[in-house]
């Protein structure tokens, strides 16, 4: 008990740590904007907290509706202790998302517009309503818990009875914007790299959200076993396990027939970070968390249904992330009109990694804090004799146990590895950037400068007044505009360029004429009178 | 009547009077800048020795328009692609949906705004006059006028002059067709210009998807239902119960989430059959 209470206060104060800086960050997000906050860019207007929480938020939340579908629906009543929990982590993962977004909008006061500013054609529009209507579904499913707790028996009773429509409504809608979050990037075929872009993207986010849903659904039951002393319901994640398996088999014959019928599966084999971080996605991500799912001495042991689940998990966030940013980083430096100095690269800031932190953390504590005021778990708590008995078993498979840890260490290797020694800026191969378009044999304009002007002298000027374009002028790069303007500015007359001008040598020195840039800021100032003779010249 | 902007390449000496002229009627800073920005809306970029002013697009069925979640940016009857920056919640979207990367965000602002080119619409273009880009320009580089008048403009230029143009009107099926127009020496995509862009408008891609939302709906609410009908139905003609925890669970719930109403009521019509 002292180990496990040692344990927790640890836990308590790296929480305490992340949600002091992710006060601190808030703090600056909203006080100085979110250039100063974050790394985003014009070339990357959406990082972080799009990728991760939001896209990683929903995906992670999809527990909610597969298993509340399980049991209302397909009527697998024996699924029914894993209910509350999940609806719980749900309902909290919605809340967090659209916290996220009050920090990652511009305006975030104005997140309600989409009530009643409609575009229908805007995938963004749907996910918007969905997210909305669903966090209401959510919400409603997690009120009996809190109404049970206020000893509020009438409405807790009619809400429970509208549990099936609920659960259909819930459905439907997490349907619906699962597969948006995905539609929202078919608008972008140049920009996202072939490995990740398909107009299939719907349908690879909707399934690969239910096998991470259902798979954090096992982590988040072994964490509050662990954490609350509580029973693990191992037969029913087994199962779970089971589930995730045919998902996961679906998710990879869709990822397959994809890369095939777009005919870009010889990108997994060319040698760049983009077909690297793809194949740690779908090795660790789909294909050794489905073998470690089918075998029973696996699945049975409880370390081996831990990391398979943790490995479909950190699978997804990976292919959320390449889709949202890394799998962007190529294009953003290889097309259009490449401005040189320009970022081409995205690595979230300080700030935005604190942000989701915190974030995190308040998930965490909003969780415990349920799970000690409301009836979360059906069960009576405190079953340590079992907890106890579950580590026994675990003792009988030592080898899992090491195999499971092997696979995480190598994922942990891998990730490590990659987040030191890619460059960024290197994605997309090769690139058009500026150096290969400038370095192109050209037909340069160059720019004819008009000849040698000299201005009379006026009643009290020193002298005839010589000026030279070429000593004002970068013919190569002209800029004319820059002082032809207001009292001069270029005209076409008779097919000539020619400046409009009417002008008094008094007016030479005034604002519009060589006042404008010789005013003691720019240059020396028309009123210095050491520096009369640079212009002026005796005739 | 539809608008637009011819831009031919070849006749820009890059004197940048359109960029200053659009610092001032939209009341931008006046600063050095070379490229695209919140606060400079066209620029003048050396691209492969030419002079390539660069600019909005104005798609004829933009991409921007479509993604904007709350509607702030409109395709104008007239061609020029407008924003409405008091319905701007600041999403960003619209910058990720730009084949052309024209949207820019105002990053240092507390209260930011999405900015970019807007033809003068408000200033100029609603009142019958032209952006004042094009007035500025003093090589007639960059003309206004109607977008077919332009194309008709702009093919009589190639066919007068062949040796001085690519065979290319860029813009006129890019992307679905702009509203602004390009004319130029060298091909486009040595201007850097993006060549692989879908002949078809962009927001098909996502309509084609969102298009199919009544469909999921009606036959996945119908399909639910019924399997929770038939499922619930099953088991209560076939008289057991679904397991003996369950059971249990029924007669005692007081924490439990208790039978369904629609299970309930079924069984008691199957009793009374």
């Amino acid at each position: 008990m002292k180990r496990l209470w040692s344990v927790l206060s640890f836990w308590r104060v790296l929480a305490a740590a992340v949600a002091g800086i992710g006060i601190w960050a808030t703090v600056v997000r909203f006080t100085q904007g979110l250039g100063a906050a974050t790394n985003l860019s014009d070339q990357f207007p959406w990082g972080l907290w799009i990728g991760f929480d939001l896209l990683v938020g929903v995906a992670l939340a999809a527990g909610g509706f597969t298993i509340t579908a399980t049991v209302y629906i397909f009527n697998l009543e024996r699924f029914r202790p894993i209910v509350r929990p999940t609806v719980l982590t749900a309902f909290l993962g919605y809340l967090l998302v659209i916290f996220a977004l009050l920090f990652d909008l511009g305006r975030p006061y104005r997140i309600w517009h989409p009530l009643i500013m409609w575009n229908t054609r805007s995938a963004l529009f749907e996910v918007a309503w969905c997210v909305m209507l669903y966090t209401t579904v959510l919400a409603l499913e997690f009120s009996p818990m809190l109404l049970e707790r206020l000893r509020l028996e009438k409405p807790a009773r009619i809400i429970r009875g509208l549990s099936v429509p609920l659960v259909i409504v819930g459905v439907l809608l997490s349907t619906l914007h699962q597969s948006s979050l995905g539609t929202l990037f078919v608008i972008v075929p140049e920009k996202m790299h072939g490995l990740w872009y398909t107009p299939m993207l719907p349908v690879a986010f909707f399934v690969s959200a239910i096998a991470a849903g259902l798979s954090m659904v096992i982590v988040e039951s072994f964490i509050s076993a662990r954490a609350f002393g509580r029973r693990l319901e191992h037969d029913l994640l087994e199962d779970v396990g089971r589930a995730i398996v045919v998902v996961l088999a679906l998710y990879s014959i869709i990822k397959l027939q994809d890369l095939l019928i777009r005919g870009v599966a010889d990108l997994l084999f060319v040698r760049s970070p983009e077909s690297l971080l793809f194949q740690v996605e779908l090795v660790f991500g789909v294909v050794l968390p489905m073998i470690m799912f089918s075998v029973p001495m696996v699945r049975r042991n409880r370390g081996g249904l831990f990391v398979a689940a943790l490995l479909v998990v950190v699978g997804l966030i990976l292919n959320r992330l390449n889709v949202c940013i890394t799998g962007m980083q190529g294009a953003m430096g290889q097309d259009y009109f490449l401005e040189p100095g320009m970022e081409t690269a995205y690595f979230p800031s300080l700030l935005e990694l604190s942000v989701t932190g915190f974030l995190v953390v308040m998930g965490c504590v909003g969780f415990t804090l349920a799970a000690r005021f409301l009836e979360v778990f059906p069960e009576s708590p405190g079953l340590d004799g079992d907890y106890e008995a579950a580590r026994i078993e675990v003792q009988t498979h030592p080898w899992v146990r090491w195999v499971s840890r092997g696979v995480l260490v190598a994922l942990a290797i891998v990730l490590v590895e990659g987040a030191v020694t890619f460059d960024f800026s290197s994605f997309g191969g090769e690139r058009a950037g500026p150096a290969m378009l400038m370095s192109a044999p050209t037909n340069r304009l160059v720019l004819r400068l008009p000849p040698d002007m000299s201005y009379p002298p006026g009643e009290e000027s020193p002298g005839v007044v010589e000026f030279s374009h070429a000593m004002h002028v970068d013919a190569e790069e002209p800029d004319c505009a820059a002082c032809h303007r207001e009292a001069f500015p270029l005209v076409r007359r008779a097919g000539m360029i020619v400046p409009r001008m009417t002008w008094s040598g008094e007016q030479l020195h005034e604002q519009g004429w060589c006042g404008m840039c010789h005013d003691g800021d720019e240059s020396f100032s028309v009123e210095d009178e050491e520096e009369c003779g640079s212009c002026h010249f005796e005739p | 009547m539809a608008l637009g902007i011819l831009t031919d390449i070849t006749r820009c000496v890059g004197c940048r009077a359109c960029v200053y002229a659009c610092k001032e009627i939209n009341d931008l800073p006046r600063d050095e800048a070379r490229h695209l920005n919140s606060e400079t809306w066209t620029c003048v970029e050396e691209r492969a020795g030419l002079n390539v002013r660069r600019q909005c697009m104005h798609c004829l069925d933009p991409a921007c328009v479509s993604v904007c979640p709350v509607g702030a940016l409109r395709k104008t009857s007239e061609g020029p692609v407008v924003y409405d920056e008091s319905a701007c919640m600041g999403c960003r979207y619209c910058m990720l949906a730009c084949p052309y990367r024209v949207p820019k965000y105002e990053w240092q602002s507390a209260l930011p705004r999405m900015q970019k080119c807007i033809m003068c619409f408000h200033q100029r273009v609603e009142q019958g006059q032209q952006p004042a880009c094009t007035e500025a320009c003093p090589a007639q580089a960059t003309m206004f006028g109607e977008r077919n008048d332009l194309i008709r403009e702009a093919r009589a230029r190639i066919r007068r002059s062949p040796e001085r143009y690519v065979d290319h009107i860029y813009g006129l099926k890019e992307a679905g067709g702009t509203s602004v127009l390009y004319l130029s020496s060298l091909p486009f995509e040595r201007l850097g210009f993006p060549m692989k862009l879908d002949v078809e408008a962009y927001p098909r891609l996502i309509w084609n998807i969102l298009s199919t939302i009544p469909n999921v709906v009606l036959t996945g609410g119908v399909f639910m239902f019924g399997l929770w009908w038939l499922i619930n139905r099953r088991e209560t003609l076939s008289g057991t119960p679904r397991s003996p925890a369950d059971a249990q669970s029924i007669a005692s719930s007081s924490q439990d989430e208790g039978p369904e109403p629609g299970a309930g009521g079924d069984r008691t019509r199957a009793e009374e059959e």
